[in-house]
């Protein structure tokens, strides 16, 4: 057994954009992206010609890790939400059904409070969007297939 | 957790190279890096100590080149391989899809390679999952240094599974790739049994 797969949809895409393009403008923050907890990049609303998302996202994700290891250490389940307090910028991350996390970039004069207030309402619009998801997947057939790749174009692919 | 972006049309992987302290993990992502075109990789991060052993992970984001018009992308990362920061390795293990063993051919490494495998199983397991299972892929390193150990011996003692097993001189970029093809190669056919 590996890990299970994610799959994202066009429809679970544009619904998970507009929840996240929301969030960014009320909060004039400059990115807002939905991680997977295992690093990985999976909807990203914003600017992000200045900030590379890829290692943005391998490094809150680690860092997310690392404070639940940190939390149990002190005997805390966990500690749900991460806040860095820079000069120009701040970054929140925070935990989303385990499995994922919302990582944003704002402007350090706004308010975190007000952040972590609307990162959570949004949290929760997102985990409606992947649970309609789940119960679409049981339900019907397979949303769309996977890639049916023949042995021949995995050697040209990987090629040596 | 393989991550299928069927919007942008991506594969997303994630492969972890593992191994006893030394043994040769980071080695292996700086030739990657070293010798993968700019658009082709990403930054590649080294979370060290001053002395350049990694503290927490190294990470290297690659891509291969398209398969079924999906862009194959594969993000590689190295545990640190010092016995006490077993609590960074579990968490660097959260969602892997494949995992590359990195042996240090040296005699005297016998005993460290050992419990790493070790280490790997029980951590593995930890996250829900069966070394016995996982795509996964035995490099012998370090096959320049006199005073190492045979290839069959190596192999009696290390192999789990009949896993590949690739000879390499990491520095030198010998078996380099054909390591992380091999791990590449059945991670991507792992996915498509899951279709
Ligand atoms: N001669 C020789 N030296 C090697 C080889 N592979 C790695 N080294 C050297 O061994 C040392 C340690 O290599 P690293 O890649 O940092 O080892 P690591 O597995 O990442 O070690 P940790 O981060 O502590 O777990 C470096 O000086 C490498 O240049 C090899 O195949 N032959
Ligand atoms: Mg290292």
């Amino acid at each position: 057994m590996s890990s299970p797969t994610f799959g994202l949809h066009e429809l679970e895409f544009q619904r998970i954009q507009a929840i996240l393009s929301k969030m960014r403008r009320e909060l004039r923050a400059e990115l807002v992206l939905l991680i997977s907890r295992s690093g990985q990049p999976i909807v990203i609303s914003g600017s992000s010609e200045n900030i590379d998302c890829t290692a943005l996202s391998s490094l809150a994700a680690a860092n997310l890790a690392a404070t639940d290891g940190l939390a149990n250490i002190v005997g805390e389940r966990e500690f749900s939400v991460l806040v860095h307090q820079g000069r120009q910028r701040s970054l929140f991350i925070s935990d989303l059904m385990k499995r994922f996390s919302l990582v944003l970039v704002f402007d350090a004069t706004a308010s975190s409070g007000l952040v972590r207030y609307k990162c959570k309402h949004t949290s929760l619009l997102i985990e409606d969007v992947i649970r309609d998801y789940q119960r679409r997947i049981e339900k019907t057939e397979p949303v769309s297939s996977l890639p049916q790749f023949s042995d021949a174009e995995l050697e040209e692919l990987l090629g040596s | 957790m393989t991550f299928i972006n069927y919007v942008a049309r991506e594969i997303n992987c994630k492969i972890v190279y593992y191994g006893p302290g030394l043994g040769g993990k980071t080695t292996n992502l700086q030739y990657v890096y070293q010798i993968t075109s700019a658009e082709n990789k990403g930054k590649l991060i080294s979370l060290a100590t001053e002395t350049e052993r990694t503290l927490f992970f190294d990470f290297l984001p690659i891509e291969f080149g398209q398969i079924r018009g999906f862009r194959t992308r594969f993000h590689l990362y190295t545990v640190p391989g010092q016995v006490f920061y077993d609590s960074s390795r579990k968490l660097i293990l959260k969602g892997v899809d494949g995992v590359v063993f990195v042996a240090d051919s040296q005699e005297e490494r016998m005993d460290a390679n050992l419990e790493s495998i070790s280490n790997l199983e029980d951590n593995l397991k930890e996250q829900g999952f069966d070394l016995a299972k996982i795509p996964y892929v035995l490099q012998l390193n370090k096959r320049d240094l006199p005073g190492i150990l045979p290839v069959e011996e190596l192999k009696r003692q290390l192999q789990v599974k009949g896993e590949p097993c690739i000879e390499a001189v990491a520095p030198q970029g010998i078996g380099v790739l054909p390591t992380l093809k091999a791990v590449a190669r059945q991670v991507l056919v792992e996915l498509r049994k899951s279709a």
